[in-house]
């Protein structure tokens, strides 16, 4: 019994590791995402085209791929060694620039599918263009992406393991080392069960944001 | 349109209930071998596979060759056994953390890989060590470590799950370890040494024969230090208690030991200096 409590507790000391690249990729890649949608959805051509280019290289590329390239690229590219301070904002800088080009996508699904009548009225009542992206646009959209930034969001913390790639210790990693050490599976289990409850407490949440935004049915 | 709603539910239990059966059996089979596990094992014996566990990512034991098939000394060893005592080899590339996962659940019959004996003698059936190995320091050619001692307030490096790490983690080397300025750890060597090239570490611990590949193919990007973390042996290590299997492999490796054979394979690998390695002849009867 002290032992599974043992594992759980070591298992844990892990999940601080984790939940930080999670929390960081929240903070950045959302605003990101939105500026990237906006840049997506300029008239400029030049804009429009290189945030396209720059969605489907993220999105086309392993997230392994990108994290590899952020943490190696500073040496192998300019000769610059940064020592092992840089590995946390490699990969801070790379799940968020991942995860902002998935983000820009949804924002902009959500900001096109908003009908052309609420920029008429809202033409009609005199609001300027950010009024009316700020006031009647941007709150429609934010109720009708919940559900599938939710999705990324769960993905995000499961994908937050891949960040052993670059030798950054985190959860998976810990109780694969324990499993590894004590021939059994159920570090792994525990690591399941904290992925899933983590996961439940998101879902939770964002179950409750999209009730509170659910004012006019 | 009911009635499409009817088979795709059907659909939809049957193959959920048979993961949950799949996903039952492969947990409960560490704790407690099933005789599912065990009636798997004996179709085994009646095919006489052979099939070896190793990590495709250590070199020169075993690892993917430039035209994409699995190689290495210990796999070359390995099919020679096949070939001399009549079993169909297969070599199974694994997850290094995952071995003892595969070997208790049968998916492996042995680890046959570089696979260190120190430190692990009670934990597996093991045959009589054939290469003996050491944990060297790797510090990049510019570095201004020279010895063991100086490697205090460094960051060092080794594999997750290797014997490097099994080593320093040891109490004998607990003012060793604690001197470091940190110790990581690495997924595999080839981003250790990633790693010690683009300055993010100061040091890497590593098996001998690795540190000399990479010594070799890097054009003096790395020194090794003189003095050894630790010396230590390998052997090919079964499950605990199948000394069947493992008598009738330290028989014929003993074979092939005194017609040659032996040597002339570790010949093959001359480049990662296996042939000063080998210390089969002092086992062999």
């Amino acid at each position: 019994m002290n032992n599974i409590t043992d594992i759980i507790i070591r298992v844990f000391s892990g999940a601080g590791a984790s939940s930080i690249i999670f929390f960081s990729t929240i903070i950045f890649s959302l605003p990101l995402g939105l500026l990237i949608t906006f840049a997506r959805m300029s008239k400029l051509k030049v804009l429009s085209g290189f945030a396209g280019f720059l969605i489907s290289v993220l999105r086309g590329t392993p997230l392994m791929l990108q994290l590899f390239m952020w943490y190696y690229g500073p040496f192998y590219l300019f000769r610059v060694s940064l020592g092992l301070n840089w590995r946390l904002p490699a990969i801070i800088i790379g799940f968020s620039i991942n995860y902002a080009a998935y983000f820009a996508e949804i924002f902009r699904s959500g900001i096109e599918g908003i009908p052309v009548g609420q920029y008429e009225a809202a033409s009609v009542l005199g609001y300027t263009n950010s009024q009316t992206f700020i006031k009647i646009i941007f709150p429609q959209m934010v109720k009708r992406v919940i559900p599938p930034v939710t999705n990324e969001i769960i993905t995000l913390i499961k994908d937050t393991s891949l960040a052993f790639a670059i030798t950054y210790t985190e959860m998976f990693t810990v109780a694969k080392q324990i499993a590894a050490a004590k021939a059994t599976i159920i570090p792994l289990l525990v690591a399941g069960i904290f992925y899933y409850i983590f996961n439940y407490i998101v879902a939770f949440v964002m179950g409750r944001i999209e009730k509170s935004f659910n004012y006019y049915k | 349109m009911k009635n499409l709603k009817t088979v795709l539910s059907t659909l939809f239990l049957i193959v959920f209930s048979l993961l949950i059966v799949a996903c039952s059996n492969s947990a409960s089979n560490t704790t407690v071998e099933t005789t599912a596990t065990k009636e798997i094992k004996e179709t085994v014996a009646q095919k006489k596979t052979f099939t070896v566990g190793f990590d495709a990512e250590y070199p020169p034991y075993g690892f993917v060759a430039d035209d994409g098939s699995y190689k290495g000394f210990d796999l070359d060893l390995a099919s020679e056994f096949c070939k001399r005592a009549g079993y169909e080899f297969k070599a199974q590339p694994i997850d290094w953390n995952s071995k003892d996962l595969e070997l208790n659940q049968g998916n492996i019959d042995c680890i046959w890989n570089g696979f260190t004996v120190t430190g692990r003698e009670n934990d597996y059936t093991w045959t009589f060590p054939y290469v003996d190995n050491s944990i060297v320091l790797v510090v990049r050619s510019d570095s201004k470590i020279e010895k063991k001692a100086d490697i205090a307030g460094k960051v060092v490096m080794g594999q997750a799950g290797s014997s490097a790490i099994t080593a320093l983690e040891e109490e004998e080397n607990a003012e060793l370890r604690n001197s470091f300025k940190s110790l990581e750890q690495c997924p595999d060597y080839n981003s250790g040494f990633m790693n010690l090239e683009s300055g993010m570490i100061d040091c890497l611990a590593v098996d001998i024969g690795v540190a000399k590949f990479h010594l070799n193919s890097s054009n003096g990007k790395f020194k090794q230090l003189s003095e050894n973390l630790s010396s230590e042996q390998y052997a090919v290590g079964f499950k605990k208690g199948n000394t069947k299997l493992r008598d009738e492999v330290e028989k014929v490796i003993s074979e092939m030991w005194k017609d040659g054979t032996f040597i002339k394979i570790a010949e093959n690998y001359k480049d990662y200096s296996l042939t000063d390695m080998i210390c089969l002849g002092e086992y062999v009867k």
